[in-house]
């Protein structure tokens, strides 16, 4: 994408990591506590952070705690008397600090995590799969994936400015696939602060700060008489949190060039004409575009679009966007066993969002990608040539096919 | 036809009591044919000490089981009982079992027409006009005793448990019959005075039972608080504090307004100002801060928030300074120091009339009873005298 630069917006390009990238923007988002527990991929952000503080660059408290459930539970608590927080974690560590996650999420603290996204024990491994994430989607939590290190940095503002909007108050995860982003270098351009200090306001917990000047007690025991209550809070808050992310989005543009195109929750490549298309989170983008590219050479019309926010999950704008195509493969680096039709995580928003039409696309499904494995151009040809056959038939013989794996 | 009986205890003394009565409830039914059910209303956090608990039981002789459960499953609380069992009789001043609930009427579910059966050695009327009045009649029954510990292994079973299902059997018959009350005792246990003790109080509650007309019974003087919408209350679990105020003198210290808890105490401290030291230990020591600091150096207690524990009786050095008083010999919340400082030579009378000659020593080894000493009460102007320690 051709990025328009206004004078003044961007400082200067440097060559960074996706971790790195979101060390940046933590610098620029001027972030005040940030707790820290290594486990990689997620690493790398921790000692990028460290280095930019050790440098003089931002004034913050680092925190390097005695687990995952430790550092969630600091950054939970510096956010409740007001410190804009990041943490982050990957795999399992980030599984093991689930209940700190929970009531964060409960508690209504906008602080940001990087989920660098990594298999889920056992066995041990290093490489991307997204359940580690995927299973804080029902937990009243902002999930997005981003594809890039631009996309990164940016989205650790447009994170901070949407999970902090007065409306919303939701914690942010922000997951990037392990090593593919997280440690694969690309050339960055980095806002100036003058810029992002333009878009991104300071955090204020108005009447929900903990002071000793405005004593309040966060979360007490209650009985059934309140839970719903609260429930219903916060399910109001995620529906809230359509509205905000596109106006941030919007504004986004406003302050930094037209980077981003509405409707911002995914991005459409080369679907303006196509017959099928994939759906896919991350740096699968990468091949699947690429795959785009070279079956339009061969005169096939197909096309990508790139999932970014997961929750709150966009299901008018997609709805609109996939109703155009005859048939949808869902790309899954994730698994989601004995669920319906066996099919993956994404699978079943994507068919549960198109369900309400009477003319639907033919669905499809593709675990792929799993503990890291690459998905290779190849590997996305040949989605698109099964979901070009869901297309022309009724029926298939397999509905989820796994691609990638040894057979 | 759903029969509703609830037995309303204090945590956490009462709570295996009031489990196995609402147990053997569903199981005597069972055996005249009926379908029955129970359960402990949920919300309760009975291991708190003296906490106003309930636990349930459902009868019914043409419903399947299914659907008295979809009736009368765990909820908040229940709509109404024929019959409400309460095992200590100083829960008819009201209880409050957590937040927001508000100080309720004991009698708050009970039918027209409905049953109180209330373990007391007390009058009817010196329990009636502690209750609401309510708009209709209902009966209250009497079952002689005292406020029983026997759900605690380590006290003495005094027989609560069969005397109150024999109670329950004089009551409704077509709930409970006495035969089938006796006779599952006795299957159960093969001790005679067990089926002896409930067939006693089955016939001495037949004796003890008053209607209540829409006349007795007070003007119930607590607000039932009303619990706010989705959309009336902060988010992201943010309770304000109470705001911190501070000044010498009867509620001095401010204090929550929506949980007082003062009814969960079954006993509250007589203080005799005149023999007190201002050793500050009641103060310090009260897990609940009821007490107030006052501008000449005493300590005054709000009742309203104590919860009878009995600590300050425990650690005041001076002998009959502070004593534990049943909490159904007193009227009202009124704060004991400006009582004093109003008509001294009368607060300690009206101190030493409620406090009797009797003095309850429990023995160290639990279990064992406890003796009973009768004290000469300390005129005024007597001079303080260290207070007697367990094995001294």
């Amino acid at each position: 994408m051709a990025v328009a630069q206004p004078v003044g917006v961007y400082e200067r390009e440097d060559l960074l990591t996706g971790c790195q990238a979101v060390a940046e923007g933590i610098r620029l988002a001027n972030v005040d506590v940030i707790a820290a527990y290594p486990i990689r991929p997620y690493t790398e952000v921790m000692d990028a952070i460290s280095k930019i503080i050790a440098d003089g660059k931002l004034d913050a408290e680092y925190i390097v705690a005695d687990s995952e459930h430790s550092q969630f539970e600091i950054v939970k608590h510096a956010a409740s008397v007001g410190a804009r927080a990041f943490a982050g974690s990957s795999g399992t560590g980030w599984m093991y600090g689930f209940e700190a996650l929970v009531v964060t999420a409960t508690d209504r603290l906008p602080v940001l995590f990087l989920v660098g996204n990594r298999a889920l024990d056992d066995p041990g491994a290093f490489g991307v799969e997204h359940n580690d994430a995927l299973a804080i989607r029902d937990m009243g939590w902002l999930l997005c994936w981003v594809a890039t290190a631009q996309e990164a940095l940016e989205h650790v503002l447009l994170g901070y400015r949407i999970a902090e909007d007065k409306r919303v108050m939701m914690p942010m995860a922000l997951a990037m696939d392990g090593a593919f982003l997280t440690h694969s270098q690309h050339i960055v351009r980095i806002p100036s602060q003058e810029a992002v200090n333009r878009f991104l306001p300071p955090f204020d917990l108005a009447e929900r700060r903990l002071h000793p000047d405005n004593p309040v007690s966060i979360a007490p025991q209650v009985n059934e008489d309140w839970v719903m209550e609260i429930r219903r809070q916060n399910w109001e808050a995620a529906r809230r949190a359509r509205g905000v992310i596109t106006t941030a989005y919007e504004e986004f543009n406003q302050v930094f060039g037209p980077r981003y195109k509405p409707p911002y929750y995914f991005e459409e490549f080369q679907t303006e004409d196509a017959e099928v298309v994939l759906v896919g989170m991350g740096t699968v983008a990468m091949p699947a575009r690429t795959a785009v590219r070279r079956l339009r050479e061969q005169g096939h019309r197909v096309g990508y679009v790139n999932l970014r926010w997961f929750r709150p999950f966009p299901t008018l704008e997609l709805r609109d966007c996939l109703r155009r195509f005859r048939a949808v493969g869902v790309i899954d680096r994730d698994f989601a066993h004995g669920a319906p039709d066996d099919g993956g995580v994404l699978l079943h928003e994507v068919r549960s969002c198109l369900y309400p039409l009477r003319e639907r696309p033919a669905v499809v499904n593709f675990i792929t990608g799993l503990g890291g494995r690459d998905v290779s151009i190849q590997d996305a040809i040949r989605m698109y040539q099964i979901t070009q056959e869901a297309a022309r038939k009724d029926r298939l013989d397999g509905f989820v096919t796994w691609v990638g794996v040894r057979e | 036809m759903i029969k509703r009986v609830e037995i309303n205890y204090r945590g956490i003394f009462q709570k295996t009591l009031a489990k196995k009565i609402g147990g053997d409830i569903v199981m005597i039914a069972s055996r005249m044919g009926q379908v029955g059910f129970s359960n402990g209303r949920y919300s309760d956090a009975p291991e708190r000490n003296g906490i106003p608990c309930k636990y349930f039981a459902f009868v019914s002789p043409d419903l399947s089981e299914e659907e008295l459960e979809a009736e009368c499953g765990a909820k908040l609380d229940i709509d109404e009982a024929n019959i409400s069992v309460v095992l200590d009789d100083t829960m008819v001043k009201g209880v409050e079992p957590w937040a927001w609930h508000g100080v309720r009427p004991i009698n708050e579910k009970v039918v027209p027409y409905g049953h109180m059966l209330v373990v007391s050695r007390r009058k009817p009327e010196d329990l009636v006009r502690f209750m609401a009045r309510k708009p209709y009649p209902y009966y209250l029954a009497l079952l002689e005793g005292d406020a029983s510990f026997a759900g605690l292994w380590v006290y003495r079973d005094d027989l609560t448990h069969e005397r109150v299902l024999g109670a329950l059997a004089a009551l409704d018959p077509q709930l409970l019959s006495i035969e089938a009350v006796k006779s599952y005792l006795w299957d159960k246990t093969h001790e005679q005075h067990r089926v002896d003790a409930a067939q006693q109080a089955f016939e001495s509650v037949r004796q003890n039972i008053y209607e209540v007309t829409p006349a007795q019974g007070i003007d119930w003087p607590y607000e039932i608080p009303k619990l706010p919408k989705w959309h009336e209350f902060s988010e992201g679990v943010v309770v304000k504090a109470v705001p911190r105020e501070f000044h010498l003198g009867p509620k001095g210290q401010s204090r929550n307004q929506l949980f007082k808890r003062g009814t969960t105490k079954s006993q509250r401290p007589v203080v005799r100002f005149d023999l007190c030291t201002k050793c500050t230990l009641c103060w310090l020591e009260c897990p609940d801060q009821c007490f107030d600091p006052t501008p000449d150096g005493y300590y005054d207690v709000d009742y309203e928030y104590c919860v009878g524990c009995g600590k300050c009786a425990e650690v005041c050095p001076v002998q009959e300074c502070i004593v534990m008083v049943d909490e159904l010999a007193f009227e009202d919340n009124r704060s004991p120091w400006e009582h004093w400082k109003q008509d001294p030579e009368g607060y300690v009378r009206w101190a030493e009339e409620k406090k009797g000659k009797h003095r309850v020593l429990p023995n160290v080894v639990t279990g064992t009873g406890a003796r009973v000493v009768e004290v000469e009460p300390v005129p005024v102007g007597g001079k303080p005298k260290p207070a007697a320690r367990a094995g001294a």
